[in-house]
């Protein structure tokens, strides 16, 4: 006795982008769109982070993250949203299985719009030493924490990382009424704008370059911490540890999916125009990269958005041509888009953004079938986006069975 | 003494001791646990591969085989009164020299001896039949159709919350320190209080020489043994289809690549002798080892990200055989040196412990028995990933964690079960809250807000304003 819900457009994930699509495609008279999401209410990330790191973009003016969603929110009113309801899975031709309040269901949309955001890579895949007492987690956790329950879970931790995120985890703290003993890094360098250490100072926190931590100890509470750094080992008291940035996608319904995946992220691959290898089903925001900042996936929801509007009201259902993965480097963490459409003998020109994984500079080249059609000299750090502007495919010919796909690759060096 | 206070005092709240703690319960007997942790498995039996074994594989004749063997097969005829499920996998021993390519006769010798007759040897296209996605490098294997998979975590639960049901009690943070004999039975010295049995059972695991020095001067000494596993991704479950065993050698330690019953893949353990009783940290090298090994094996695992890191200490003695012994003058029994194959054993264990109180005490007057209708069988939750779980059947509330799908009304269960949850672990262990691949971030805070002021160490306090 499964129900079935039919829409036009399901849209999973009520964050920026999820309401940027939401909000193109209700302008493009796309009147049948459901946007799911699992929380209770619409907003994702942003609801948990108090200070002003959004709306410039948008609004031209900062704004805290719960201001920004109820601002976004207010343009797709129209919309619905179906909250705490989970989707369970992704099938061809548009299905969904999502469970809610009212249990399982199975959804039938003619787009399907995955939006399921980013978090930070938690302590356990970072391989990290030591015991497993309470107190270690990520910056996402401990603002929903503060923000969300008003509970702070210690007093004086450590904070692993120097992303705009660290320093994000540092103001939490602070409304907290807490204070982070340290920051650690495991370059000579923050991975933040270098501004951001002003910042830190004024908090009081040291922070310890070029060092990782070793172990973690502490019987029931987080009690220390022991890092290996340029001045050999050394103990540093504390009751909690903040694994901060190292963004990942929030990808296990694409990974457990139908849908084709890069070889090295693991993250799903999707053309300039977010379609994945099912041109069913758009995969945007920051679980294709992870990550950028809420105005950037609310635009990007936009222009996706609208994308989807414009291929619905079509009538013909044209072939938008052959899905063309990029192959990369494995020192490059990930490529937006990492894939593209190009039907037999056409030429596409599109811009490809980048994440490389440690600093790198010199030159960044893109090949075709071997050929080198893009190449240019970047200073390249980790966490920050790298565009590689107009990138030019040449035509070639795949329309026979027996004539292969070009081969595309971008390498570093 | 006047008449001593209980019957029976199990010392140590593993899964031997909860399964200890049911038999001589629905025996009858006024059965006491102490355990000085906050919740049972805080120890040796916290961290293992959760694989129920044929013992196929263990010495001839052994008490281990024994207990092993006897403890399959209860598991088996119990497993579904209790809502515990099991996953019928079988196990590969697979051979990736030809060194152990010709070891493989003597496992199956082995095998046939300890009565495990289905055990045969399969050819390298059979084997890539069976596990497609192993490297080409796999030469042969030896099958085990009869080893399966279970849930290390709620059997023992289940064990123990029959044998309360049944009248026992089981006291947490209580540790034993000392005690005395009297002939007629013992008055242990705890933490909080003295308190008297008539017969006395040891199952401390890696405490278990400290704790026997209580009534006698042990002939083993316990080293602890540190195995370090890692858990895959649910994505990477797919890449095998059953239990991937080393074949045993006394220069290199294999590692096990299992499915578990909660949807993931494991790999490990390590073994590296320790000092340390109590912890067992992890270690990046060795973790680091432990991929590198596994994906010799399973180069797919590559592709996939791991969820969660952990490591145990197994209660190794010089001893190849489990140290079970009674003292017949003293009316206690040791139960100690269960290195591995305890969650197989424990059943095994109690029965074979029941046996020896009563070859060597008089007057206990226990019976097991559990086919009386007034004996209770507690319904455990149910956490396998491919049974149907309560998010599934609808039990009325929302989900709390996506990556395990665990709903409010399975933690609220757990809280307020018959042996509740008091600790973050304990919840952990009973619903899979917080386990999945986001280590917690998306629901911690929501735990938090559902577990305030009923958790012994809380997730967080009250922000100051």
């Amino acid at each position: 006795m499964t129900d079935n819900i039919y829409c036009d457009v399901a849209i999973v994930g009520a964050g920026p982008a999820g309401i940027g699509a939401a909000v193109a495609l209700d302008k493009a008279g796309i009147k049948d769109v459901v946007v799911f999401e699992r929380e209770p209410r619409a907003g994702g990330i942003p609801r948990h982070i108090h200070h002003p790191t959004f709306g410039l973009l948008v609004f031209k003016r900062p704004m805290a993250g719960p201001r920004f969603i109820e601002k976004i929110l207010a343009r797709c009113q129209d919309v619905r949203f179906e909250f705490e309801t989970s989707v369970m899975g992704i099938k061809p031709d548009g299905v969904l299985e999502i469970v809610g309040p009212e249990g399982i269901k199975t959804v039938r949309a003619r787009h399907i719009i995955l939006a399921t955001g980013a978090r930070e890579k938690p302590r356990h895949p970072r391989l990290v030493s030591g015991l497993r007492p309470q107190g270690i987690m990520t910056t996402g956790t401990l603002q929903k924490l503060v923000y969300g329950e008003n509970l702070t879970p210690f007093e004086r931790p450590v904070i692993v990382g120097s992303e705009l995120v660290s320093f994000s985890a540092l103001a939490t703290l602070r409304s907290a009424g807490a204070k982070a003993v340290a920051m650690i890094e495991q370059n000579p360098r923050i991975t933040a704008y270098r501004p951001a250490i002003g910042f830190s100072a004024l908090m009081g926190t040291p922070i310890h370059y070029n060092s990782k931590i070793v172990d973690i100890g502490g019987k029931d509470q987080v009690e220390f911490v022991s890092l290996d750094g340029p001045k050999g080992k050394r103990r540093i008291d504390c009751d909690g540890v903040i694994f901060s940035g190292d963004f990942v996608g929030e990808t296990a319904l694409t990974r457990t999916s139908h849908l084709a995946n890069d070889g090295v992220s693991q993250l799903p691959l999707v053309d300039a125009n977010w379609v994945s290898s099912d041109e069913n089903i758009s995969v945007i925001g920051n679980c294709v990269h992870p990550a950028d900042m809420g105005d950037q996936c609310y635009l990007e929801g936009l222009e996706a958005g609208a994308h989807v509007g414009e291929k619905l009201g079509e009538t013909s259902g044209a072939n938008k041509g052959a899905f063309i993965s990029i192959s990369h480097d494995t020192r490059i963490k990930m490529l937006a888009p990492g894939a593209l459409r190009m039907k037999s003998g056409q030429s596409v020109r599109l811009d490809i953004s980048l994440h490389v994984l440690s600093p790198f500079t010199g030159r960044i080249v893109v090949l075709q079938d071997g050929e080198v059609i893009y190449k240019e000299y970047q200073r390249c750090q980790p966490a920050r986006r790298i565009v590689l502007r107009g990138v030019k495919f040449q035509q070639a010919g795949f329309e026979q069975e027996s004539s292969p796909l070009p081969v595309i690759e971008v390498k570093l060096g | 003494m006047s008449q001593p206070d209980w019957d029976v005092i199990v010392i140590g709240g593993g899964v031997v001791g909860c399964a200890i703690v049911r038999r001589f319960a629905l025996g009858g007997a006024k059965t006491l646990l102490l355990e000085r942790g906050s919740d049972i498995l805080s120890g040796a039996s916290k961290a293992n591969s959760a694989i129920l074994h044929t013992g196929f594989d263990a010495p001839p004749g052994s008490i281990e085989v024994k207990c092993m063997q006897a403890g399959y097969e209860e598991y088996l005829k119990i497993h579904q009164r209790f809502n515990l499920p099991i996953l019928r996998t079988g196990a590969l021993v697979v051979a990736w020299n030809e060194e152990q390519l010709n070891a493989l006769p003597g496992i199956v010798a082995q095998a046939h001896q300890n009565g495990v007759t289905d055990v045969e040897i399969i050819t390298q296209s059979a084997l890539r039949a069976r596990e497609p996605e192993l490297s080409p490098e796999a030469l042969g294997a030896a099958l085990v159709p009869g080893e399966m998979v279970i849930d290390p975590w709620s059997s023992p639960l289940a064990y123990l919350t029959q044998g309360k049901l049944a009248g026992a009690e089981a006291r947490f943070f209580s540790e034993v320190i000392g005690g005395k004999f009297d002939g007629n039975g013992w008055d242990l010295q705890t933490n909080n209080g003295r308190i008297s049995g008539k017969v006395v059972i040891n199952c401390t695991g890696n405490q278990g020489d400290i704790v026997e020095k209580i009534c006698q001067q042990p002939d083993f000494e316990i080293r602890p043994r540190k195995g370090q596993f890692l858990v895959y991704d649910k994505s990477a479950a797919g890449l095998i289809n059953g239990i991937i065993l080393p074949v045993p050698s006394n220069i290199t330690k294999g590692v096990v690549l299992t499915k578990t019953i909660f949807g993931n893949l494991l790999l490990g353990p390590t073994a590296e002798e320790q000092e340390n009783r109590d912890e067992a940290r992890v270690s990046e090298e060795k973790l680091v080892e432990l991929i590198e090994t596994g994906t010799k094996m399973l180069p797919g695992l590559k592709d996939h990200g791991v969820t969660a890191t952990y490591a145990g200490l197994r209660p190794a003695t010089r001893f190849k055989d489990y140290q079970i012994a009674a003292n017949g003058e003293k009316n206690w029994v040791g139960v100690n040196g269960i290195r591995s194959t305890g969650l197989t054993g424990a059943l095994g264990i109690a029965a074979y412990v029941e046996k020896l109180c009563h070859e060597n005490f008089e007057n206990l007057g226990v019976r097991f028995d559990d086919s009386g209708r007034d004996v209770k069988w507690p319904h455990m939750p149910m956490l396998a990933q491919d049974q149907t779980r309560p998010y599934q059947s609808g039990d009325g509330s929302e989900i709390v964690c996506h990556c395990e799908s665990v709903t409010k009304g399975e933690i609220e269960r757990a809280l307020t079960s018959d042996i509740p949850a008091t600790s973050l672990g304990g919840l952990r262990r009973r619903t899979r809250v917080m386990m999945g691949r986001c280590n917690g971030f998306y629901c911690s805070a929501n735990v938090a807000k559902i577990t305030k002021g009923r958790l012994d160490i809380p997730l967080g306090r009250e922000r100051k304003s």
